[in-house]
């Protein structure tokens, strides 16, 4: 069992190389793109993909690749930030609260059930609306929604491992509260955590590019995923590249992570 | 009877909360309302006057009583932003009247869609002992929840109203015109709502039941002589069932997120999109309804989901 | 009847049974014992038809009767199998919590039998299952016919069961450790009512189990295996009082028995032991914290799934007590067992020594400053993600933390490590592994290690062998005493074992119900028990 546990699965690899790929691309756009994003040219509108422009053009002539890219990397900078935040307040909180219990944790309990029954884009759309659209906002709103899930799932590992036999024996010998919460307990909830965050990530990216889509996000002429395909909505019938492209990059990043998440816990089931 | 009782409480609370905190937050935004509403040439006497008649000078707590007496009498309040002709304003109720059905209707044949294919598709799959099915829907239900709904709603305008022209993109038929025809519709924005979700619930249902079936009692049921059809269906399937009935409830609320989205791919004049166009000019009486409706529906269903859950599992007191 | 011909199993290239020959005829109880991974239960699943799918015979073939069941090369034929199971044989699973469907009722279940097999009307089988309730000693058969497993208690699922298994009289019986997850005086209960229906009914039976003694009692023959072989067999009496293989020699001396005397303990000073009491609890009586899900708390008390009253529910939030008035003192040097069954406040009691729960009423004083616990689950005693020498300097860093004074170097802790180490006999090199790379039994030594480095004086052990093999076993007990002596440590020890206790300590007090009901030297407990129920607890573990 622990030969087949531990060795390498395809799901790892497809997900590393998919992973791989759209994050070294994603890096890359912040520095060098193959044309300018915003360079616009009457001449080459609609072209379709081709060797010179691998994604094809837009309706000003703007090379998709390009704009992909740019895309890409805006997406993975507010997707892993949107984890960051809310993962570290997911453990401070979910720590806190699990291990110790008492009225704190009876309210965040309720308030972050509150917060988990609502479908998260609905929340989102609120915050935005109260604090305005735009890249820190959306950060800001999108952190604030993710944030309940994580402390759900810390929480749990918490009220789950304070009663384990080892902990029960770190208080006998009197190690201090801190301690046994971040030293003894929290290496143990890693890997349930490390799924937690990958699925986090994964979501992020389905809603920082939905709200995009909805106009609400990352806004016009910064390249978002999300706002190039809701652009490429008119031009469906003409040219359906301009929405394939970044619609299928976003499957590809989605999938790539999901793989990679999947393979990670074969790799330790 | 007492859980019942309890449940419904809590219901009540949830809303009451929700209520208050939507309502309350809202208040607090900068921005003058009327000034949006009247424009900037407006004397000083008519946006007093407007500011009264909406009682925008009470203190906030008042104003929430106000507007949550009415929103029990059935008024629902007032638009900012629409108004019938140039004199009389907008209820929000008859601007959501027509806009509900619409979002119903999509949302119920979603989920429609998902339980009629995902549970006999999770249960094939979970009883599949041939490797390539397996393999197959481990593929094909990865990449399927992979696809944010927007985007499957353009692949699905795409492949079916522009390439194979089953459907025409943008012609949308009220449900008062043809009914049919408003069905017919709504199933290709149903469809990508619910093909994602398809996916989802059948790989929980056959891990649920994969889980299941390495369970001593199974082995029970064998040692008595029971044959795999007996085990699957007399034993295993509804003990499967316990969790994905939760996971359903959740699913309900995704189908309103999706909804909202979706009905902006499609051009669908629901309340998703009366949503995101009062959420971006700021029209706050539409929006606090719509946020304290879509609440509704989706703790009522958790309120379904919970009781529904206590009919099945005898192990729940 | 039941021949099994040199019969190997292999999951995935790798034969856990080796070559096995039984045979069983009517009437007969054959008992299988051996430790974890002897491969007597895949040796009975496979039988059985019910091993799972990733399993392979390679060799030998299993014949009913004449009836070839399974042979090697040949995939399991299901179809036939699916004509003897539950009529012809039939199977007692060890876990009785989760052998039972727990969304369908106790009658239901047993009626899927009938179903299976006869053409009886839905009255008859209500009537039979009713019928065959009362035989198995379910006395309200109609309560439980209608009662969901979670509403029976561990001891009346396990009749439920066997009840399942003996409706139909079938031919062959296996049960599998069907007493190990029940306690001693329902044990005895189970071991009879298996006796009583095998008398009975004259099936053969083919009784799995890691315990010796009870394999002593109830069968007629035995085999013995080990690492998938069956090294020996023979009569009950054969096997154990004249085992002719080494192993068995092994196994038998490693089972704690009273009748190896107790001379050299009783050579010890007890006079001198009187002198320094190290716990004295007066007048003790804990109450019952509602087991709020907030508040860290043990494993729950009490009988799993016992159907609790809302009076007894009101009752218990007002804080029930359930240990009344425990008067008693451990002195230096000394081990006190503690016996009892689940739920008769044994986990209150030693909660309430040390501190864990605060509603008690009455006089604890400790003598020695942070009395440390061993816990029975070797494999969650230790945090999986931390160093062997890592966790045994952890208690020093903690003491250093809480008294300056105790504060010590880095070197100084190490070596400390390194010398409680080899003090419970394990290499140096195992100071860099983590638990997962540990068995079972080293896991527990560095558990001990693990309490005894601020050298506590006195230390509570709850069942600390009692998930272990009777040879691991064994060790670790002559570890305990030989530490004990060593260290002067005076010791707690709960188990549910009475041999174990007997083997370890120099005085025993036996609880039930929340009451101590009889407290002396070993000796003269086991000799001259006062209590009745003293008298029950033996008996079920003499193995006469």
């Amino acid at each position: 069992m622990k030969k087949n546990g531990k060795k390498w699965n395809k799901y790892l690899y497809a997900g590393i190389v998919m992973t791989g790929i759209a994050v070294v691309l994603g890096i890359l756009g912040f520095f060098w793109t193959p044309y300018s994003t915003t360079a616009m040219s009457a001449s080459e509108k609609f072209s379709a993909p081709s060797l010179r422009h691998l994604f094809g053009t837009d309706n000003f002539g703007r090379d998709i690749f390009s704009r992909v890219m740019q895309g890409l990397g805006t997406t993975m900078v507010i997707s892993s930030l949107v984890v960051f935040f809310s993962g570290l307040a997911g453990i401070l909180l979910g720590a806190f609260t699990g291990y110790f219990g008492g009225v704190l944790d009876e309210f965040v309990m309720r308030v972050t059930d509150a917060l988990n029954s609502f479908p998260s884009i609905l929340l989102t759309l609120v915050i935005i609306s109260l604090l305005g659209t735009g890249r820190q906002n959306v950060i800001i709103s999108m952190s604030l929604v993710f944030t309940p899930s994580f402390v759900r799932i810390v929480r749990g590992e918490f009220i789950r491992l304070r009663d384990a036999d080892y902990i029960k024996r770190a208080r006998m010998m009197g190690v201090g509260k801190l301690r046994i919460l971040f030293i003894h307990i929290l290496p143990n909830i890693f890997s349930v955590f490390w799924v937690s965050v990958m699925i986090g990530f994964n979501n992020a990216i389905l809603a920082e590019s939905g709200m995009s889509y909805l106009g609400i996000g990352v806004l016009p002429p910064d390249a978002s995923l999300g706002n190039m395909l809701s652009d490429a909505q008119g031009y469906l019938q003409s040219a359906p590249w301009c929405a394939l492209a970044p619609g299928l990059t976003i499957v590809w990043l989605v999938l790539g992570f999901s793989l990679f998440s999947e393979g990670i816990r074969r790799l330790e089931g | 009877m007492k859980y019942l009782g309890k449940k419904i409480i809590t219901l009540i609370m949830t809303l009451f909360l929700v209520s208050a905190a939507a309502f309350l937050a809202f208040q607090i935004i900068p921005g003058d309302v009327v000034s949006s509403i009247l424009g900037t040439e407006a004397t000083p006497e008519r946006e007093e006057a407007l500011r009264e008649e909406l009682g925008l000078n009470d203190p906030p707590l008042v104003r929430y009583g106000n507007w949550a007496a009415g929103v029990l009498r059935g008024d629902l309040g007032i638009s900012y932003r629409y108004s019938k002709n140039m004199n009389e304003m907008m209820p929000v109720a008859e601007l959501i009247g027509d806009k509900l059905p619409v979002t119903l209707w999509l949302a119920a044949i979603s989920l429609v869609l998902i339980v009629l294919i995902s549970i006999p598709m999770g249960v094939l799959w979970a009883k599949s002992r041939s490797r390539v099915l397996d393999a197959a829907l481990g593929v094909i239900t990865q990449v399927t929840m992979a696809v944010p709904s927007f985007f499957l709603g353009i692949l699905v305008t795409w492949l079916f109203g522009i390439l194979l022209k089953w459907f025409s993109p943008g012609g949308y038929v009220g449900y008062q015109e043809n009914f049919w025809g408003f069905l017919g519709y709504l199933l290709f924005p149903a469809i990508s709502i619910a093909l994602p979700k398809i996916a989802m619930t059948a790989r929980f249902l056959r891990n649920s039941m994969l889980t299941e079936m390495g369970s001593d009692y199974v082995r029970t049921a064998y040692s008595k002589g029971c044959g795999d059809q007996r085990v699957m269906y007399g034993h295993v399937l509804r003990n499967a069932m316990m969790p994905v009935i939760t996971f359903l409830g959740m699913i309900v609320a995704e189908i309103v997120a999706g909804s909202i989205v979706v009905e902006q791919v499609f051009g669908l004049p629901g309340i998703g999109r009366l949503l995101i166009s009062s959420i971006s000019t700021r029209d706050f009486p539409v929006v606090e309804i719509l946020i304290l409706y879509i609440t509704f529906v989706v703790i009522f269903v958790y309120f379904l989901v919970d009781i529904l859950y206590k009919v099945v599992d005898p192990r729940i007191s | 009847m039941i021949k099994i011909e040199d019969l190997s199993v292999a999951f995935g290239g790798t034969e856990v049974v080796k070559h096995v020959n039984l045979d069983l005829h009517d009437g007969e109880i054959l008992g299988i014992v051996g430790e974890s991974g002897s491969g007597k239960s895949v040796t009975a699943l496979t039988l059985m038809g019910l091993v799972s799918e990733g399993a392979e015979v390679t060799t030998g073939r299993i014949l009913f009767d004449d009836v070839v069941l399974r042979q090697a090369g040949r995939p399991c034929d299901r179809a036939l199998y699916r004509k003897y199971l539950g009529a012809e044989m039939s199977m007692v699973f060890q876990e009785p919590q989760t052998s039972l469907n727990p969304t369908r009722k106790a009658g239901k279940q047993v009626e899927e039998v009938l179903r299976l097999h006869t053409k009886l009307t839905g009255e008859e089988i209500r009537a039979k299952v009713l019928e065959t309730f009362r035989a198995v000693g379910l006395h309200e058969a109609e309560r439980v016919y209608d009662s969901y497993p979670h509403q029976l208690s561990g001891g009346m699922r396990q009749r439920v069961m066997i009840a399942m298994a003996v409706i139909l009289h079938p031919r062959l019986i296996v049960a599998d450790e069907p007493t190990t997850a029940l306690d001693v005086t329902i044990q005895n209960q189970i071991v009879e009512l298996l006796r009583d229906i095998n008398g009975k009914q004259k099936n053969a039976m083919l009784f799995i189990t890691h315990d010796l003694h009870l394999a002593r009692r109830l069968c007629h023959r035995v085999a013995v295996m080990k690492d998938g072989c069956v090294v020996e067999t023979g009569t009950a009496e054969e096997v154990f009082d004249h085992p002719s293989q080494p192993y068995t020699r092994q196994l038998v001396e490693a089972v704690p028995s009273r009748m190896e005397g107790k001379a050299e303990e009783q050579s010890r000073d007890r006079a001198d032991k009187k002198q320094n009491p190290v716990l004295k609890v007066h007048n003790l009586s804990v109450y019952y914290q509602d087991g709020k899900s907030n508040q860290p708390s043990e494993q729950a008390e009490g009988t799993g799934g016992k159907r609790r009253t809302l009076a007894e529910r009101l009752f218990r939030r007002k804080g029930q007590c359930v240990v009344w008035d425990a008067d008693f003192e451990i002195y230096s040097g000394e081990s006190l067992g503690l016996v009892g069954e689940s739920g008769c406040g044994k986990t209150s009691l030693s909660k309430a020594i040390l501190g864990i729960n605060p509603c008690v009423e009455g006089e604890i004083i400790h003598a020695s400053i942070r009395p440390q616990m061993v816990f029975q689950d070797p494999y969650s005693s230790l945090n999986p993600t931390k160093t062997i020498g890592w966790l045994l300097q952890e208690p020093l860093r903690a003491a250093g933390a809480l008294d300056r004074s105790l504060a010590m170097t880095k070197a100084d802790r190490e070596a400390a490590a390194y010398d409680m180490l080899r003090r419970v006999g394990m290499d140096e090199r195992y100071f860099h592994r983590r638990p997962s790379e540990l068995s079972g039994g080293q896991r527990q030594r560095v558990s001990i290690a693990q309490a005894l480095i601020t050298n506590p004086g006195f230390l509570i052990a709850d069942e600390p062998v009692s998930a272990l093999d009777v040879t691991i076993q064994a060790q670790i007990m002559e570890l305990f005493l030989k530490l004990q002596e060593e260290m002067h440590l005076a010791c707690l020890f709960i188990s549910h074992d009475i041999n174990v206790v007997y083997r370890m300590c120099d005085r025993i007090m036996v609880m039930k119900d929340g009451h101590i009901i009889e407290i002396g030297e070993t000796e003269e407990v086991f000799g001259n028990p006062r209590e009745d129920y003293t008298k029950l607890l033996l008996c079920g573990a003499c193995g006469a």
